[in-house]
């Protein structure tokens, strides 16, 4: 190996600190428009009338487009709709504009028009007539008897507002599990609905010519877009493009499957005006518009033997889906899959899932995909059981989490185990040893806490989730890789080009990866799921072994030695005391009508990532304030590509849980809607506020993994909010059963519990 | 229409305006200098920021007749041809570099900040770095490239 495990530099480097990169809002194309969207002021309303004429009248204006002039056709904006498994059906339930908006932010009409503030002038002329309707907006209260139904046509028919399907998870016998526990504890938690706010707003520049849709856009995931804008157009998918330009700021999530509706509200526009039209979200469309985190309750019971051996878990979650499905069902498995059945050796398990459809904006994907709220019960579980048989949370948690060679309720085997390492290494680095169980008195307190987990490395086998690569030597030895997958920022082209010239013996120099293009790219599920690295590394060790084939096998002709003796290193074949360098093999085969290159499509093998993380906080008894001092993160990623864009991940994931943990939350009034829609008032972590953050890698070397390599995007954020939550009641004394930490909420609580 | 007078990357320059745009607007649109980025179009994210008068400004928040004989720089104009200034080359190296969104704007803030003061602690690189927002990074390795980008000023690589 001579790239693999090397911090080589991001092949965007250069584009990214110059200026060059493209993004969305970037592109600007002769005759563009630009497009706005006329938005519901009201939670749930019937629209009586509309009248768009004076829109129209409206010089500039090119475009009107309502639930009137286009399509009607159900879908689901994301990735979903494409990915469920044979013989289940995707719940579709969105059009591109409504008649019936069911959130503040529903679309109802869109302008193109030459300016910007033509678009937004013409957006004002649109007169309707709403009737307003009863809404409902927090899961427990909509799945009460005689709550406002959200969407009649498509919720469960056995339960009110629920969406898809209850998730149900049953494993040996939690009653028989609490009958044989000498110690039963139990713990809920209220999470607040957060936001991704990747710093690139939502967006999308559709083109419209001959037949053809080309849309440019903020997706992180070029070919299942490809698939949703075709299907509710009932346009062929030869005949869509989407690609990204080739850029993307960030998603977290926000973007698997459609850029909130940017794309098709852009395409319906483009393909009434015959010009290319341009929607950027505004923040706050973006904000309060698109898939969020699912916030909501979970209820837990767990019990364990005096020696700690715990015995049984049942948890229940009510998650707040919003308007429309989304990932609603996936992420509610998720949630009790990964996040309460993943980490432990519990024998008797039973999780009760509840998606819940409300009268909010959607909830959808955001990094960790409901394992983070999974572990957030579980591990204030584990912490109380701790506390109630006066046992060190650190051991109590080494002594039931999963080990090499277990096999738990994951439908495969499980992979490396390295999630003692990451408790021990995370647990030194904190000084876990030292500092935890100080009692402390005065104003100024500290504590430290802990907690670990897993995910996965991709979606299979729960959902459709494959990858095809194009492999091909140019007809000077330079190597060409085509795939399908996006760039969002965290360097997975840039290390995937690294697995892919160690796995072919060539340079990375003249190795060029074509991404993120559904007309230049063969079909992949695209970055989401943590898959992105760990599931390309494989169909490329599929496809390189081939086309390695074929490469040696035309050199022993051509050199007249047998191919069992050769080799492929540094783009040279050599062997049997010859050697040929790709150069001039490929020269050679060109002029004898020869191209090497290979297609392959492989399934992914799954194995899970995972982690600990120990936090240190320190609370101001007086002022309520939680200021977190430190994060040490550790994870067991198998296999390090690329050091540096892995540490990136580490410290990213951690400090977006920091933010999760204590100031975060969208904030909702009945009749505004989400009121904090700027980055002025929903707080992200800044460069002056952030805690020390210490990233560390270890290494398990995963059986499947090509190189022993497992997922990091995701899991860099789910066990944050639990260690900071311990290490909070590690300083005061007092659990918090809701975040963010912010001054009144932890006045009131530590009031309550009498602490102050 | 107005006639704005700019000097932007060096190049001074008379231009007819639309005065109801803004600095980011004449950056992008009127001179195809798309690296400022509008994340937010209200002053709050950083990823627009651009020097003004030797000041790293958010320019989604300045009128552009408020530029009228302003000099600018924007992330185009901060190498020298081929040669990547320090700041530029150490945001890569350290992987400082993500999504690159932020980055345009991290680096003209960090820049504005290196011009008056070349060996800044940690905490004035933090402290310089509080209005432009980055959501990928955890800003570790944004404050290391800062860091090592003015001790490399400090030894003349960038005379």
């Amino acid at each position: 190996m001579n790239y693999c495990g090397t911090s080589y530099p991001r092949n965007d480097g250069f584009d990214k600190v110059t200026g060059r990169a493209g993004f969305t809002d970037d592109i600007y194309l002769p005759h563009m428009l630009y497009a706005k969207v006329l938005r519901s002021p009201y939670a749930h309303a019937k629209v009586l009338s509309i009248d768009t004429s004076a829109a129209e009248a409206l010089p500039g204006v090119e475009a009107v487009c309502s639930f009137k002039n286009t399509p009607n056709k159900p879908f689901n904006t994301s990735a979903t709709m494409i990915t469920t498994n044979p013989g289940m059906e995707p719940v579709r339930d969105q059009t591109i504009f409504t008649d019936e908006p069911k959130y503040i932010g529903d679309e109802i009409a869109a302008v193109a028009a030459e300016t910007e503030a033509i678009a937004e002038e013409a957006i004002k002329l649109i007169k309707v007539e709403y009737e307003v309707l009863p809404a409902v907006y927090d899961p427990k209260e909509a799945l009460e008897p005689g709550a406002p139904i959200v969407q009649p046509k498509y919720q469960n028919p056995e339960h009110n507002n629920i969406c898809g399907c209850i998730i149900n998870i049953n494993l040996g016998d939690v009653e028989k599990g609490f009958a044989e526990a000498d110690v039963i504890v139990e713990a809920d938690i209220k999470l607040p609905r957060v936001k991704q706010v990747q710093l690139e707003p939502h967006g999308a520049v559709a083109t419209y010519k001959n037949g053809e849709l080309e849309i440019l856009s903020t997706t992180q995931t070029p070919h299942p877009s490809k698939m949703i804008i075709a299907y509710a157009l009932d346009m062929p998918e030869s005949k869509v493009r989407v690609a990204n330009p080739p850029y993307i700021g960030g998603g977290f999530g926000s973007r698997i499957g459609l850029s909130g509706k940017a794309e098709l509200l852009a395409a319906v526009l483009a393909m009434k005006a015959l010009k290319p039209v341009k929607l950027i979200y505004t923040r706050k469309e973006d904000t309060t518009c698109s898939d969020s985190r699912h916030g909501g309750y979970l209820h837990a019971r767990m019990g364990a033997k005096k020696d700690g051996t715990l015995v049984a878990l049942d948890t229940t979650s009510w998650l707040n889906t919003g308007a429309y499905c989304t990932f609603g069902v996936e992420l509610v498995g998720v949630c009790g899959a990964c996040g309460t059945a993943g980490t432990y050796r519990i024998p008797n398990l039973k999780y009760v899932g509840h998606p819940v459809y409300t009268n909010q904006q959607t909830a959808g994907a955001f990094r960790g995909f409901g394992t983070p709220q999974g572990n957030s019960i579980v591990e204030a579980c584990i912490d109380k059981i701790a506390q109630a048989l006066n046992r060190d949370p650190l051991d109590l948690r080494k002594q039931n989490t999963t080990k090499n060679g277990d096999r738990n309720w994951f439908p495969f085997e499980l992979g490396s185990v390295g999630v003692d390492e990451c408790l021990d290494k995370a647990a030194a680095e904190i000084g876990w040893a030292e500092k935890r169980g100080k009692k402390q008195e005065g104003n100024i307190r500290r504590g430290v806490g802990i907690a670990c987990g897993t995910h996965v490395s991709n979606a299979a086998p729960f959902c459709v989730d494959y990858n095809t690569i194009q492999l091909q030597f140019e007809q000077d030895g330079s190597f060409f890789i085509r795939s399908g997958i996006p760039e969002l920022g965290p360097g997975s082209t840039t290390a995937i080009t690294q697995v892919a010239c160690d796995l072919m013996g060539v340079p990375m120099e003249t190795t060029k990866l074509v991404f993120g293009d559904t007309y230049a790219t063969p079909f992949d599920i695209g970055s989401h799921a943590t898959r992105t690295l760990y599931s390309v590394s494989q169909v490329l060790e599929k496809a390189c072994k081939v086309l390695k084939k074929d490469v040696l096998s035309y050199a022993a002709n051509f050199l007249g030695v047998d191919e069992a003796e050769l080799t492929l290193d540094n783009a040279i074949v050599s062997g049997a005391g010859k050697e040929i360098t790709m150069k001039k093999l490929c020269y050679e085969a060109h002029l004898r009508g020869k191209q090497f290159l290979c297609t392959e499509c492989n399934v992914p093998t799954n194995s899970l990532p995972w982690y600990a993380d120990a936090a240190e906080v320190e609370v101001d008894m007086e002022k309520g304030i939680v200021k977190v001092l430190k994060i040490a993160a550790a994870h067991d990623v198998g296999k390090c590509i690329n050091p540096a864009l892995c540490e990136g991940q580490i410290e990213g994931g951690a400090l977006q849980g920091v933010g999760y943990a204590t100031t975060e939350e969208m904030i909702y009034v009945e009749g505004k809607g989400f009121i904090n829609d700027t980055y002025a008032t929903y707080k992200i972590p800044r460069a002056d506020d952030r805690p020390e953050l210490k990233s560390i890698i270890v290494e398990s070397n995963d059986p499947k993994g090509t190189f022993g390599v497992k997922g990091i995007g995701e899991v860099g954020i789910c066990a944050i909010v639990p260690a900071i939550l311990s290490a909070v009641e590690d300083a005061t004394g007092v659990r918090f059963t809701e975040i963010p930490l912010t001054p009144e909420r932890v006045l009131k609580g530590l009031k309550e519990a009498g602490k102050i | 229409m107005e006639i704005l007078h700019i000097t932007v990357n060096g190049k001074s320059m008379e231009k007819l305006v639309d005065p109801s745009l803004r600095l980011v607007d004449f950056l992008r649109r009127d001179l195809g200098l798309v690296g400022a980025k509008i994340g937010c179009g209200e002053g709050t994210c950083g990823t627009c920021t651009v020097i003004m008068n030797g000041r790293a400004i958010r320019s989604c928040v300045i009128p552009i007749m408020r530029a009228e004989n302003a000099v600018i720089e924007t992330i185009e104009g901060i190498s020298k041809g081929e040669r990547l200034h320090p700041l530029q080359e150490e945001f890569i190296k350290k992987g400082a570099v993500q999504c690159g969104f932020c980055t345009p704007g991290m680096i003209m803030s960090a820049k504005a900040l290196l011009d008056k003061n070349n060996n800044p602690t940690p905490e004035e690189v933090r402290k310089a770095l509080h209005g432009n927002l980055c959501r990928c990074t955890g800003y570790v390795k944004i404050e290391e490239a800062i860091l090592a980008a003015a001790e490399r000023l400090r030894n003349g690589e960038w005379e």
